[in-house]
């Protein structure tokens, strides 16, 4: 991602000429669309033409998924049309759009695991024989064919899906568009899980599909690829079409206050108080091969940052000091003692709290309410003798909902209905409830829209000037420069790089980053 | 909310048992008596108590099918340890229930050290202690018990069956744990998302080694009462409990996929299975006549189940 | 696996593939092969042509009948009625061909109502939603006591020797074994080579990307217990005509010995994933395993304990090469 940031406008299929009004592959005239009585999308209008990337932006909640969902066929629109070609249609299921070439690459890759690659790519369209039975011999040269015009050479057509990693299933999802002759290729977020070289891959067969007229309709927050990529950018707010406007019209902070309504001018908080001791400090730390001698040393009042690629090693770390994979081997000491932390109840003990990257998974139970959520980590706290008492843990919901700011109608409500970033305050309602004295966080404002973004920074700021040491974990350069005390980089499983915060430039830490020093980790 | 829901099941589930209740007793004058119902205290204390354990079982989003056949190898046990190795019957209960709490614990150690489905898991050792009753016993048969022994299955206490009383009080200590004890709340948590509940600090495989050891313990205990009711030990003893067990469970609105069920509706369930096994009985229906209405029934509550949860949009 | 895996070479060899595709169907294959060796030098009688006979005449019915569980499991659902199901068909069958209707109509009016019920428990399932565990469980009780209070537990004889399927030997072998084989090939081509028999596995393992993809899960689910239905039906009327008389109950424990045939075989509870030719050989496997013990002079009454023991055994192994799999 640091790398890329840079590149600018001088990358290929830019300047492609402009298509005649009739062979737009898709065009949205006035399209809305409720849900139980409120307009998720409100008469959006604009339209997509051949070969060009087109980025579409919005806070989350803002009908980015809603539209998209329309075009691939998996909603109806209530108003409005949809033309393809210059003809009027509808979509009546997803069977429909993909008949109109239309085409999705989902955020949640949609694959079957124990299918073979082949069999992914031509799932639901499969080559017959004339007894109109499944071609394996055609279907697996066809494949083969697809996966190389992606430049995918290196891919076994017969492994199963199981066993390959996000960035080989997303090029396999690409490659059955393609295989559906798909004229239009929707990409939700397609790099929000990957690794820097994967992204730097699916850049190229981005650009290497525009050249054969494939129009792309890219769904991304993030900037740097906007900027590399896309020719025209349209936003979306509230449901409400913002405007479309070509890539060179526009900057970042044009974008976000097209985004947010307002310009957001300060975007992360200054540093408050000053460091204290160092409370938390890992000698030569190791876990299995993941985690590699790491060392580091966490002070009261500070932030420090650690950044590296997806698999580098940053969250494993986390869950080392955490107690989820317990240290095999190194030390771990807690102001200046050792201390081993055998599992996660014993790093909540010992003052530790992790708000961990996977919000839905790991951070929340979402079919339970506020209360039972917040109540979890903290149930010895919150019993009267024997028994769990319900009036605290109402009363400590409460509390939280007030202190974070947290929207919704009460303690008792479900947490899957909140947002994104109110889910994201409850787990840190959860943890600070506990009174940690070292805060990890990992990806702390990940599918978190920009508004609660500024608030959750803001939060950790004010953590950090009460004395919270914040060990944070982060996937956005500019989230790490911008909130960092000092920035560890984590590259192969070991810390490869100290910066203070002076010497942290998005170049220097970007180098870092993606410095491959141990390629015998990747085999 | 979440709580509010449930009670809507239970709800849906008192009114149904009190209406099943009513019409058993318009078309028998034999079935509302003190006796008959006793009675049927008596036959449902077995299943009961297993399904007790059941419900945090199927809470935490697991299932036992091994449960019967834990009964039938401790009621084996008991028999072998008595008769065979002569040892006192009081030592030979209590070791017995042991050997069942460990049948239970074998099965928690397994599903949460080696990650096994609890499905295939306990599938596994259903034929496995069953296999073991079988092959200890060689099919024969343990009678001649002592006397007093059959108070447990047979005797009363102020004019209610002994296990009723038993039944009664674990029904109340399981509810207390379910709802009130931070070990209810981690078993909800597990059932609703093991993985949230282990990085909440949770102690989630501590947790379920207690939970499947417990059904051990419930399953040895119905063991016990059962041989002293029928006088008698035989090794296919609980065939087929399981299935009566979860029936319960799942009519009492317990999620079989985790994460909601209460001891209440357990009990409601249970209640209402064995009022229409008996009333049914009672008013000429043919015995196995009965088993056809309990399985419409439990398709028939959860499929209203399923409509309500959906008309609320949920 | 390791050894491709690490090369990662573009396609691989069709030998590569059958390895890497049939893992479990190999080791339950070599397992059935150890067993006659072995067991078969310790006691020559074991490799008897009657015990042969028996060995898979006798059990053919359950190897037929978990070809069609393994595709309900593949599909990431459960039926623990087949056991009653089949009881049920084998009664229908007995009763109309004792009544004197032609052994064709005895035959096959049990199949089709076989899978009219499952396509009836399909469509609940698909449809409300409810776990295939818990319709199957109510389809159990309903089978069973609908099947002993409608008999009585009377025993059907006296059948016309036309009818009974199972025992006719054509070529000398029973027809039993030809129904086995023929439809365990007949499922892994139909699984292998149809669009539906693909969808299976795409449901089983992510039912939301299915639906993406243009597939109708609902109707795949339906489909999938309508063919089960078909095998059990097949299965319930060579159980009735393989002895003389047929007793009109449920026949204890057969619903987990077919899931554990279609799981011994490499279908994985977890749904997506296995063959039916593993579930089939593993059908068989049981057998053997079963015959062997009294060959070997084991008491019989510890049958049920080994067969646990493999469960357990197999079940600890396919966890452990998932896990070093990941």
């Amino acid at each position: 991602m640091g790398t890329a940031k840079q590149t600018g406008p001088s990358s290929g299929g830019r300047d492609r000429p402009d298509a005649t009004a009739s062979a737009l592959p898709v065009e949205l005239r006035s399209v809305s669309k409720s849900f139980a009585g409120i307009k998720v999308v409100s008469n959006v209008s604009f339209d997509i033409r051949p070969g060009e990337v087109h980025a579409l932006m919005g806070e989350n909640g803002a009908g980015k998924s809603t539209l998209i969902k329309i075009m691939a066929g998996l909603h109806q629109a209530d108003e409005g049309e949809i033309l393809v070609n210059g003809k009027a249609v509808k979509f009546a299921s997803p069977k429909d759009a993909h008949a109109a070439g239309i085409a999705t690459v989902h955020q949640e890759l949609l694959l079957f695991p124990e299918l073979t690659v082949a069999e992914n790519i031509f799932l639901g369209q499969t080559p017959k024989t004339g007894a109109g039975l499944i071609d394996w011999a055609t279907m697996r040269r066809k494949a083969r064919d697809l996966l190389n015009s992606l430049d995918s050479h290196d891919l076994d057509i017969d492994q199963k899906v199981a066993s390959l990693s996000v960035g080989n299933r997303q090029r396999i999802e690409i490659a059955r568009a393609l295989a559906q002759d798909a004229r239009v290729l929707i990409m939700d977020e397609p790099t929000a899980a990957l690794a820097e070289a994967d992204v730097q891959r699916l850049m190229a067969i981005v650009r290497n599909l525009c050249a054969r007229g494939v129009a792309i309709i890219y769904v991304s927050h993030r900037m740097p690829e906007i900027f590399a990529l896309a020719n025209r950018v349209t936003v979306l707010r509230d449901g409400q079409h913002v405007g479309t406007r070509p890539v060179t019209e526009v900057d970042e902070a044009k974008l976000v206050s097209m985004m947010v309504g307002r310009s957001i001018d300060r975007l992360y908080p200054a540093k408050q108080g000053t460091d204290g001791d160092v409370i938390l400090e890992l000698k030569d730390v190791s876990h299995n091969r993941v985690v590699r001698n790491v060392s580091l040393a966490l002070r009261r009042g500070e932030i420090l940052g650690l950044a590296g690629l997806v698999g580098s090693g940053r969250t494993e770390t986390a869950l080392t000091i955490f107690g989820i994979t317990p240290a095999t081997s190194g030390e771990i000491l807690i102001d200046g003692k050792v201390t081993p932390i055998a599992s996660p109840e014993a790093a909540r003990d010992l003052g530790i709290a992790y708000v961990p990257e996977d919000r839905g998974q790991q951070g929340l139970i979402k079919a339970q309410t506020i209360e039972e959520n917040i109540a979890l980590a903290n149930l010895k706290r919150l019993m009267r003798g024997f028994f769990v008492d319900a009036r605290r843990v109402t009363d400590e919901a409460a509390k939280a909902i007030a202190r974070f700011g947290i929207r919704a109608r009460g303690p008792k409500q479900v947490v899957r209905q909140l947002s994104g970033g109110n889910q994201q305050k409850v787990v840190l309602g959860k943890w600070l409830a506990t009174n940690p004295r070292i805060l990890i966080m990992d990806e702390p404002t990940r599918g978190i829209d920009v508004g609660a973004k500024a608030e959750i920074h803001l939060l950790m700021r004010k953590l950090a000037g009460e004395g919270m040491a914040i060990l944070m974990i982060s996937s956005e350069l500019p989230e790490v420069l911008g909130m960092s005390d000092r920035v560890l980089v984590m590259s192969g499983g070991t810390v490869t790089a100290e910066f203070t915060k002076a010497e942290a430039t998005a170049e220097a830490v970007g180098a870092e980053m993606t410095r491959t020093r141990t390629p015998e980790i990747a085999a | 909310m979440m709580s509010a829901r449930l009670l809507r099941h239970e709800t849906i589930l008192a009114v149904l048992t009190v209406i099943a209740l009513f019409v058993l007793a318009m078309l028998s004058d034999k079935f509302f008596t003190g006796e008959n119902l006793l009675n049927q205290g008596r036959l449902m204390s077995e299943v009961g108590l297993v399904a007790l354990a059941m419900t945090f079982v199927i809470v935490t989003g697991g299932i036992d099918l091994s449960v019967g056949s834990i009964l039938g190898l401790t009621a084996i046990l008991l028999g072998v340890f008595w008769k065979y190795l002569g040892l006192p019957l009081p030592a030979a209960i209590v070791l017995a229930m042991a050997c069942g709490t460990f049948a239970g614990w074998v099965n928690g150690w397994i599903i949460t050290r080696f990650n096994v489905p609890p499905l295939i898991a306990t599938l596994a050792t259903l034929a496995l202690y069953r296999g073991l009753a079988e092959g200890i016993s060689e099919a024969r048969s343990v009678r001649g018990y002592p006397e007093w022994f059959f108070f447990f299955g047979q005797g009363e206490v102020l004019g209610v069956p002994f296990q009723l009383w038993i039944l009664g009080i674990a029904t109340v200590i399981a509810a207390v744990i379910l709802g009130l004890t931070p070990f209810g709340r981690a078993t909800y948590a597990i059932g609703a998302n093991e993985v949230a509940a282990r990085f909440s600090g949770i102690r989630v495989n501590a947790t379920k080694l207690w939970i499947y050891s417990a059904a051990g313990f419930l399953s040895a205990l119905a063991a016990v009462i059962f041989v002293s009711r029928v006088t008698t030990t035989r090794s296919d003893m609980g065939t087929g409990l399981e299935l009566d067990v979860i029936t319960g469970v799942v009519l009492g609105g317990t999620s079989i996929f985790g994460g909601r069920g209460t001891i209440i509706g357990t009990v409601l369930g249970l209640i209402l299975i064995q009022a229409l096994k008996n009333g049914l009985a009672l008013s000429g229906v043919k015995g196995d006549g009965t088993i056809v209405v309990i399985g419409l029934v439990l398709i028939g509550a959860i499929l209203v189940g399923a409509l309500f949860d959906r008309n609320r949009g949920g | 696996m390791s050894a491709s895996a690490s090369i990662a070479p573009p396609g691989r060899s069709a030998f590569q593939r059958f390895l890497s595709g049939y893992g479990q169907e190999i080791v339950v294959f070599l397992s059935i092969i150890f067993l006659f060796v072995v067991v078969g030098a310790i006691n020559p009688r074991f490799l008897s042509d009657t015990n042969i006979n028996s060995i898979f005449a006798g059990n053919a019915y359950i190897a037929v009948a978990a070809i069609g569980m393994s595709m309900i499991i593949m599909a990431g659902h459960i039926d623990v009625s087949v056991g009653a199901l089949i009881g049920v068909i084998a009664t229908i069958a007995g009763t109309l061909a004792v009544n004197g209707y032609p052994v064709w109509i005895a035959w096959l009016v049990p199949i089709i109502f076989s899978m009219a019920v499952n396509a009836g428990v399909g469509a609940l399932v698909a449809y409300t939603r409810i776990p295939s565990i818990v319709v199957t469980l109510g389809m159990l009780s309903i089978l069973k006591g609908g099947l002993i209070s409608a008999t009585a537990g009377a025993w059907i004889t006296n059948m016309p020797a036309e009818f009974m399927i199972a025992q006719m030997r054509p070529f000398g072998i029973p027809s039993a074994v030809y129904f086995m084989v023929a439809l365990t090939i007949l499922a892994s081509f139909f699984i292998k080579y149809t669009d539906f028999g693909r969808s299976i596995y795409a449901v089983g393992g992510n039912m939301e990307a299915a639906r993406a993809a243009g597939i109708n899960p609902e109707r795949v689910v339906v489909g999938v217990f309508a063919l089960h239905g078909f095998f059990a039906g097949v299965a319930g009327i060579l159980f009735a005509t393989q002895l003389q008389v047929i007793q009109s109950t449920v026949p204890p424990n057969l619903e987990l010995t077919v899931i554990t045939a279609s799981v011994i075989g490499g279908v994985s509870i977890l749904g997506g994933t296995g063959t039916v030719i593993g579930s089939t050989l593993a059908a068989i496997l049981f057998a053997c395993i079963g015959s062997a013990l009294i060959f070997l002079n084991v008491s019989a009454y510890w049958l049920r304990a080994v067969l646990g023991l493999m469960i357990l055994a197999t079940v600890l192994a396919d966890m452990a090469r998932r896990r070093r799999a990941k």
